[in-house]
């Protein structure tokens, strides 16, 4: 030990050395840190000039108009009078449906996440495993990420076709509601299989509604399935290997290896996931919120409304990351 | 052991060959010793489990897909028709013929083309620089400044949709322009917008491409630029000649990402754009003038139509992908997205 240690000391000496030399003969100008850090500010300009002159401004605007009252001049601009916090007021008291729209959407929030990242590690693992038509499998699953986004989510989501299409009655009396066979499992096979297990009635909802959506949650974990495919491939084969010539079963290996080993991944999609559903504008409140800026004058009050749910979810994700990062295993520490 | 070596007889045949006689374990026997047991039966279950799972998957990522493409062959009879149900028994192009010429397909297809064509090579340089900046250059804020590309990202554009609109709607910055004009810019119904956003890394998502990227950077030995530097190149013509080639992969990662985002978009294009602006992809969701959607039960018919402008609207994005994909897949998993 004691060798260890001098030996590293006299090393640091020599290296101290070797800087100190060229030190005494530097011609001109910078060091070569002074240079680097100044075109380390060069390459990350952009992001400092657009953040000063174009975010800034815009969050402190966001925030502003959330405590005015904003009308629109007929020359061009706006006209702002302050009104403090009758916005947020509004939002919560006077507006009769927002309070309940806001609870029941963090409440689907909260309970899809753990959904979403548990799918999409199951999925991830057995992508990562060989199997015949693994990349064909891998682009499929891909598909929804760059596809159903943006437009062709709004149009399926008014989509009454596929529906129509899935059912084996197919009675269509263009009320839009062609039959409940969409669903893949019958809601009450589910049921009366649970029901013979005697848990909650909650976690029989929570699992019958799981399987209902399977479609959305497939859809949502395409980004969260990559990541954790990356960091099951970085888990080295020789740790798997000597797990199992010491004999451990698959199952143990997942609980012992691959799970402590992609837990940071763990931590990193669920805070995606997180933002991702959050910021999505198919969930249920930034629908509402959306529809609320429609009104008049309703959009300063959709700015209160935001920033109220902003800083929800924004305590949520705290919670959620304190919890998991006592959890999460870090297999080298630098 | 013993036993078995005394009964197998070894002959020397030639100068370089043996030959050992013994009774050979029949072949069924072998076979059934082989694959006959739990072992072998567990990983048979195990891969057709997996296998069936994999392809039920497929099959709800896919289905839609499929109705929506048989359903835009249909005609208005088909759809009425209980009996048909995915092959439809009059195809017809009528559908995409009048969505072609009644919703200027092709202007719109143009106009968001160039559009989301800049934009993504915009964002994708944009944040590659900005990644690398992060990654590989030691500098006072680096880590305060990466907190903010985080604080970007998590805050939704939703929640900033009034304040960015009117941003734009009266452009300026710190009231200069006004002094020399008069007015502020109205950059509504242009691509600036959208351009200055991605020039800045600040438009949809950038955040979760500085992030990849820079932990891509990361991987890339220092050693590599030294070992540059010291044979004379400067920092930015390292970055060019050495960085930018061997990122390839992750660059057509971002440049899909982009590109696809910002071509289904509707958020930003109905902020920036009303209808006096230019035709975008958005626009032709509509039911063309030609088709006579004015009969009961006409809901199923109107909806085909939408799902035919859906995938007139994702055909180029799927040839793009056809070809892209193993990029992505690819370059996502190089990045090594670690939690540190």
């Amino acid at each position: 030990m004691n060798l260890n240690i001098d030996a590293g000391k006299k090393g640091a000496k020599k290296q101290k050395l070797v800087i100190d030399a060229p030190k005494k003969k530097r011609r001109s100008g910078k060091s070569l840190e002074a240079k680097k850090a100044r075109a380390g500010w060069l390459f990350v300009m952009p992001f400092v000039i657009g953040f000063v002159l174009i975010y800034l401004p815009i969050i402190f605007d966001s925030v502003r108009f959330s405590f005015n009252e904003m009308r629109l001049v007929i020359g061009g601009g706006y006209q702002l009078n302050f009104v403090g916090f009758q916005n947020y007021r509004n939002a919560l008291f006077v507006d009769a449906s927002f309070v309940t729209t806001l609870v029941s959407g963090i409440r689907q929030l909260v309970l899809d996440i753990p959904s979403i990242v548990i799918f999409s590690l199951f999925v991830a693992i057995i992508l990562n495993q060989k199997i015949a038509g693994r990349a064909a499998f891998r682009a499929i699953f891909f598909i929804p990420v760059i596809l159903t986004t943006g437009l062709i989510a709004d149009i399926d989501s008014s989509n009454i076709l596929s529906s129509y299409m899935d059912s084996s009655t197919g009675i269509d009396d263009g009320s839009g509601q062609a039959s409940t066979a969409a669903e893949i499992v019958s809601a009450i096979d589910i049921r009366q299989l649970f029901s013979n297990m005697m848990i909650g009635n909650e976690i029989v909802d929570y699992v019958v509604g799981l399987v209902n959506n399977i479609f959305n949650i497939v859809n949502r974990c395409g980004v969260q399935m990559l990541i954790f495919l990356s960091g099951l491939q970085s888990i080295s084969p020789a740790i798997y290997e000597s797990c199992s010539i010491d004999g451990a079963s698959g199952w143990e290996t997942f609980w012992k290896i691959t799970l402590p080993m992609v837990s940071p991944m763990i931590l990193v999609n669920t805070i995606y996931t997180i933002i991702d559903s959050f910021t999505s504008s198919d969930n249920r409140v930034m629908s509402y919120i959306a529809a609320v800026t429609e009104r008049s004058g309703g959009d300063v009050l959709a700015s209160a409304m935001y920033w109220m749910y902003f800083l929800i979810v924004i305590l949520i994700i705290a919670i959620v990351a304190g919890l998991l990062s006592a959890f999460v295993f870090y297999q080298r520490k630098d | 052991m013993n036993n078995v070596q005394t009964e197998t007889k070894v002959r020397r045949e030639s100068k370089n060959r043996i030959k050992v006689d013994f009774e050979r374990t029949p072949l069924l026997q072998r076979l059934k010793a082989k694959f006959l047991n739990l072992y072998t039966l567990k990983k048979v279950v195990w891969y057709l489990f997996r296998f069936l799972l994999l392809l039920g998957i497929s099959y709800i990522i896919l289905f839609p897909f499929f109705s929506k493409i048989s359903s835009s062959f249909m005609t208005k009879e088909d759809l009425v028709d209980v009996t048909v149900r995915l092959i439809p028994k009059h195809p017809t192009l009528s559908t995409y013929k009048a969505i072609i010429t009644d919703n200027n397909y092709f202007v719109a297809l143009g106009n968001t083309f160039i559009l989301s064509f800049l934009c993504g090579v915009m964002q994708t340089f944009v944040c590659c620089f900005i990644a690398y900046g992060f990654a590989k250059f030691k500098f006072k804020g680096n880590k305060l400044l990466f907190l903010l590309v985080i604080f970007t990202m998590v805050v939704p554009h939703a929640t900033l949709s009034l304040s960015i609109a009117t941003k734009f709607k009266f452009f300026d910055i710190f009231g200069i322009i006004q002094l020399i004009t008069g007015s502020p810019i109205n950059m509504l119904n242009t691509n600036w917008p959208l351009y200055i956003l991605s020039l800045t890394g600040l438009a949809y998502k950038n955040g979760l491409y500085i992030f990849m990227l820079r932990q891509f950077f990361r991987g890339i030995p220092d050693e590599l630029e030294e070992s540059a530097y010291l044979d004379g190149s400067g920092i930015f013509k390292t970055f060019f000649k050495i960085i930018l080639p061997l990122s390839g992969t992750m660059l057509i990662t971002v440049f899909m990402f982009a590109f696809c985002w910002q071509w289904t978009d509707n958020f930003y294009t109905d902020m920036f754009y009303s209808i006096t602006g230019p035709t975008l992809l958005p626009d032709i969701i509509k039911v063309p003038r030609s088709l006579d959607t004015n009969y009961a039960g006409s809901a199923l018919y109107t909806a085909a139509i939408k799902n035919a402008c859906g995938m007139l609207i994702i055909t180029p994005l799927i040839i793009l992908y056809l070809f892209g994909q193993r990029y992505i897949v690819q370059g996502i998993e190089r990045s090594g997205l670690t939690a540190d």
